[in-house]
């Protein structure tokens, strides 16, 4: 099991390329059996994790570029281990409920490479190779929105890719700068990450590199005010592409900076905790005001979710262990109640070609399973205590509250306002008498959706009432970083700020 | 007066060796021509290659860092390294004459005899830091040329034969003046002598050397398409058949790299600050300018183009920047960058129609490509995998080379440069886009196969199956290779 990781990430490309042999007609069921293996092989990764290791397991290492201190490098730790888990439990899912006729090949077929990608990144320990995997992410989602997409679907994949493209090349130059200050301090050049955890920095340097890291991570995020593609993104993509795009291509720029940001540049990241959070409760407030005003269901969600990315920022930058073991809570349940949403959106969509919240109305009636199911991911998305959706919220602001209070009380808005745009969603879509004669008779849920959606409603309960299975092993990992950073800071604020954690931690 | 005595020792000739092979190749198959007329091409293009492969095995077994012929011939490192890299891709370029439909110029046997003398000029341009001696290459190479171009045998490509040749007749001035100041300041001809000299005399009269510097940068300028000297390049391109333009776009560029790296390597540490600034600038506005003129341009070919000045931008820094280090990204890149244009303007030869189907003007608009994908899902791939790898995403092969140039930049504090570097490549991520979102997301607009594979044939095909596995598997074999490369850039002393 020592390749297990290696396995995880490559499976999905082999079983790709195996897949244009595969013929048309059967191709979304040897696709399905694909994402089943490769979400069981997940599963065998988190069985055989060892909880009580908070630092990197199942380590692979082979030279790539070896003078120039590039190396195939991966592992997993208890931050990761539930994003890589979410990755491909989201794609599993995602391909069941598949319901494209046009090219469905080509459509499987990139969706395995779209794993892969996922999947390395989260596993990558080099900072070449999250590179590698985190550019080579954007091709397959190019061509899932600019090919299934709606009507303005090129524009909004090229904008897509753009903006991602040009964010992390400013990351790749800050990489590259990194690298040479490893150099200086060490006489060898590395882009191992774990060997940048360790780096101390002036904090000049910090402060210019977390700017360049963060414009990256920023624009997948997408934080305000870069945020401007995603609802192009979300409201031209096929139902797959936006059910990728949210549960997990979003969570990489979080991801990043749990990963890179926090650890490399501790002092900067205290420093501009202030910062970050009013763009974050920007985010927060300002999109689910525009939530509110959407005439389309899709862009309902889509605005949430950058609404709650907001929150999950404010966790990051708490710089203590609830703020960051709920964000990253936060990431998965995110991740599972949002893709669920735009599933559920794109049931609809394919029953009635429209999206607009006008033309609905009474569904309830029709359809109740489908008005259960959406009910129960509308509580979770707006974060109901007993929901997945709680858990993580709760944390996270939590966290943030022990930064200022009036942080907290300006993300909790979140919540409040969540509850506002969903429910006037939900109310215009489900209650009410049946206004449109074409909703009279749309069918309720065939056993495909019902499936993908249970299992995800399954989910969203089990790990709401118990989250401790997945709470414990990131704790771990996320007090072994924050240890590391409180011996990391050099400013006299960031020592403050995490010699509280420690006695804190102490109490405990 | 006493008779000059040389003995034959001395002269080292083992040195010449390889140019020579090239030059008595390209007699050859003039000869087998008077002797028997009317041979098919399959016959010369395999000729060709294998008086390449003796030249290539001529070069292999040649001690590195010696003198020959009179002290004029001087095989370092990267005579060696870009002497392997342009016989190479001679070798695989060549075989792009052997398409199934019948090209007039493939049937002279002149076509190949000429091939094989601008190889061996090119040689002789690497493999000299004699300024006469790199003058006598350069115009072989260029004179040999220009004929090829005008074989294609249509109006434009006779328009471009005569722009190229104009061009390059004023470029070849201004590298004689160029040379003719550094001679009248030094009184040698020779770079490391010139170098000697002037750092002695503490670059006075600066202003002469920098006359002088400045005919040398206009002359490698044209040669190297630097703007504004780049003019020529897209009307070239576009009039020379696919197989040339993409030979055009390496193999003497590459050339030019090296006269570039050996004349401007003493100036850049000289520390004469102005001609740094101006090679930066010039570095800047290469890449930016034509990065941006071919987000508007309408036809592939002339896209590329564009493209290849703007890759001659990027790899020009490396020069500018004048580490080891990044001397070394230069031939890692130029490498990476061979096979991938090699694909590329392969696809493009293959797809060549003799009448203009799509467009009164161009040979190749986006609009030909249109759902390639749906018709030809192997080409389409392969042609949007050379994009992607031209385009800098990893892990095809030029984002290597890419991370490798901007990481000496950074590592020799040019962060700004790396910044513009990063920019740049976003910018041009859009038009190789927008061939890839021609041939995957838009649809047909002729579903007759043979329109795109009308010019398609075996070893056609073999040539882009082989820079396909290169583009995409570089990631295993970039290590080897640049061990290789640093280590005979080192030696050379760059």
């Amino acid at each position: 099991m020592d390749h297990i990781l290696t396995l995880l990430i490559f499976f999905p490309a082999l079983a790709g390329m195996l897949g244009f042999i595969v013929d048309k007609e059967n191709i979304q069921a040897y696709g399905i059996t694909v994402a089943a293996i490769e979400f069981i092989l997940s599963l065998v990764v988190w069985m055989l994790f060892d909880v009580n290791n908070g630092g990197f397991q199942f380590v692979e290492f082979i030279p790539l570029i070896p003078n120039y201190g590039i190396n195939y490098y991966v592992g997993v730790d208890g931050i990761s281990l539930f994003i890589l888990i979410l990755s491909t439990f989201i794609t599993f899912v995602g391909l069941i409920s598949l319901n494209v006729k046009k090219n469905l090949k080509n459509m499987i077929i990139s969706l395995l490479f779209l794993e892969m990608t996922m999947v390395g990144v989260f596993v990558a320990l080099d900072a070449i190779v999250f590179y590698v995997f985190w550019e080579l992410s954007l091709v397959p989602m190019l061509y899932i929105i600019g090919y299934w997409g709606s009507e303005k679907r090129i524009y909004a994949a090229i904008k897509f890719f753009l903006y991602t493209f040009f964010g992390s090349l400013i990351m790749l130059v800050g990489m590259l700068f990194l690298a040479y200050l490893y150099y200086l301090a060490t006489g060898t050049i590395s882009f191992s990450i774990p060997d940048w955890h360790r780096l101390i920095l002036p904090y000049e340097y910090q402060f210019w590199l977390f700017l360049a890291f963060f414009l990256g991570m920023a624009i997948k995020v997408p934080m305000f005010p870069f945020h401007t593609w995603l609802p192009y993104a979300h409201g031209q993509a096929p139902t797959i592409g936006s059910v990728i795009l949210a549960a997990v291509l979003l969570k990489m720029g979080t991801y990043g900076f749990v990963r890179f940001s926090l650890p490399i540049f501790p002092d900067a990241s205290v420093a501009l905790i202030s910062p970050i959070a009013f763009l974050a409760i920007i985010m927060v407030i300002y999109t689910a005001m525009v939530a509110y005003a959407q005439e389309d269901l899709k862009q309902v969600i889509a605005y949430s979710s950058i609404s709650h990315m907001g929150v999950i920022v404010l966790g990051t930058f708490a710089m203590n262990i609830e703020g960051i073991a709920g964000s990253i809570f936060l990431m998965i349940s995110h991740g599972i109640v949002s893709g669920a949403l735009f599933m559920l959106v794109g049931n609809i969509y394919d029953r009635r070609h429209t999206k607009l919240l006008k033309e609905f109305g009474g569904l309830a009636q029709v359809m109740p399973k489908y008005a259960l199911l959406f009910g129960i991911m509308l509580m979770a998305s707006v974060g109901l205590p007993l929901t997945i959706g709680f858990v993580g919220e709760f944390l996270s602001l939590m966290g943030i509250y022990k930064i200022s209070s009036a942080y907290a009380f300006l993300g909790g808005l979140s919540i409040v306002l969540g509850a506002a745009y969903m429910l006037r969603a939900y109310k215009l879509t489900f209650f009410g008498p049946i206004t449109n004669e074409k909703n009279k008779n749309l069918p309720d849920l065939n056993w495909k959706e019902l499936t993908s959606l249970a299992s995800l409603a399954l989910v969203v309960i089990w790990l709401g009432v118990n989250p401790n299975p997945i709470l414990k092993p990131i704790n771990k990992s996320v007090e072994n970083m924050l240890d590391l950073m409180e011996k990391k800071a050099i400013t006299q604020k960031a020592k403050e700020v995490f010699s509280h954690n420690r006695v804190e931690m102490e109490a405990r | 007066m006493e008779p000059i005595k040389v003995s034959l020792e001395s002269l080292n000739l083992t040195t010449l060796l390889p140019m020579l092979i090239a030059v008595a190749g390209g007699l050859t198959i003039l000869i087998i021509d008077l002797i028997k007329e009317n041979l098919h091409k399959s016959l010369y293009v395999m000729l060709s290659i294998l008086f390449l492969l003796l030249d290539l095995g001529a070069l292999i077994g040649l001690d590195i860092n010696t003198r020959g012929f009179f002290d004029v011939m001087l095989i370092d490192g990267i005579a060696v390294i870009s002497q392997i890299i342009i016989i190479v891709a001679s070798m695989l370029f060549i075989p792009l004459a052997l398409t199934s439909k019948r090209f007039h110029e493939f049937s002279l046997p002149e076509f190949f005899a000429l091939f094989l003398f601008m190889v061996a000029g090119f040689q002789f341009m690497v493999a000299s830091d004699n300024l006469i001696l790199i003058f006598v290459g350069l115009e072989t190479a260029s004179l040999s040329l220009y004929p090829l171009i005008a074989f294609h045998n249509r109006d434009k490509s006779f328009e471009a034969a005569i722009k190229y040749f104009t061009m390059g007749a004023v470029a070849a001035g201004f590298f004689a003046f160029g040379s003719a100041l550094l001679y009248g300041l030094t009184g040698s001809v020779e770079i490391y002598k010139i170098a000697e000299v002037l750092t002695e005399r503490g670059f006075e009269p600066i202003i002469v050397v920098l006359t002088a510097v400045a005919f040398m940068i206009a002359a490698l300028g044209f040669k190297l398409s630097m703007v504004p000297f780049h003019t020529w390049t897209p009307d070239v391109y576009e009039g020379a058949s696919s197989a040339l333009a993409g030979y055009m776009s390496v193999v003497p560029k590459l050339a030019g790299f090296v006269v570039a790296m050996r004349m401007f390597e003493f100036l850049i540490h000289s520390g004469i600050v102005w001609v740094r600034d101006i090679l930066y600038l010039a570095v800047v506005i290469t890449m930016t300018f034509a990065n941006i003129v071919a987000l508007v341009q309408h036809d592939v070919k002339r896209m590329l183009a564009y493209s290849s000045i703007s890759h001659a931008g990027f790899v020009m820094a490396a020069i500018m920047i004048g580490t080891t280090q990044s001397n070394s990204g230069l031939f890692l890149y130029w490498i990476l960058f061979l096979f991938t244009n090699l694909g590329a303007f392969t696809m493009l030869w293959i797809s060549r129609h003799k009448s203009n189907l799509w467009h009164d003007r161009f040979d190749h608009p986006y609009e030909k490509f249109s759902g390639l994908v749906q018709i030809m899902p192997i080409a389409a791939t392969s042609m949007a995998v050379f994009m992607l790898s031209l385009a800098g995403i990893p892990p095809f092969s030029l984002f290597w080379g890419k991370l490798y140039i901007m990481g000496a930049a950074v590592n020799s504090g040019y962060i700004m440069l790396a910044l513009i570097m990063a920019i740049n490549s976003a910018i041009s991520v859009y038009y190789y886009l927008k061939l890839i979102v021609y041939m995957f997301m838009k649809d047909p607009i002729s579903d007759k196969q043979t329109i795109y594979f009308k010019n398609s044939s075996l070893s056609l095909r073999t040539i882009v199956g082989i820079s396909v596995v290169f583009t995409i598997f570089s990631s295993f074999f970039i290590s080897p290779l640049l061990s290789y490369i640093t280590e005979i850039v080192r030696l050379s002393g760059f």
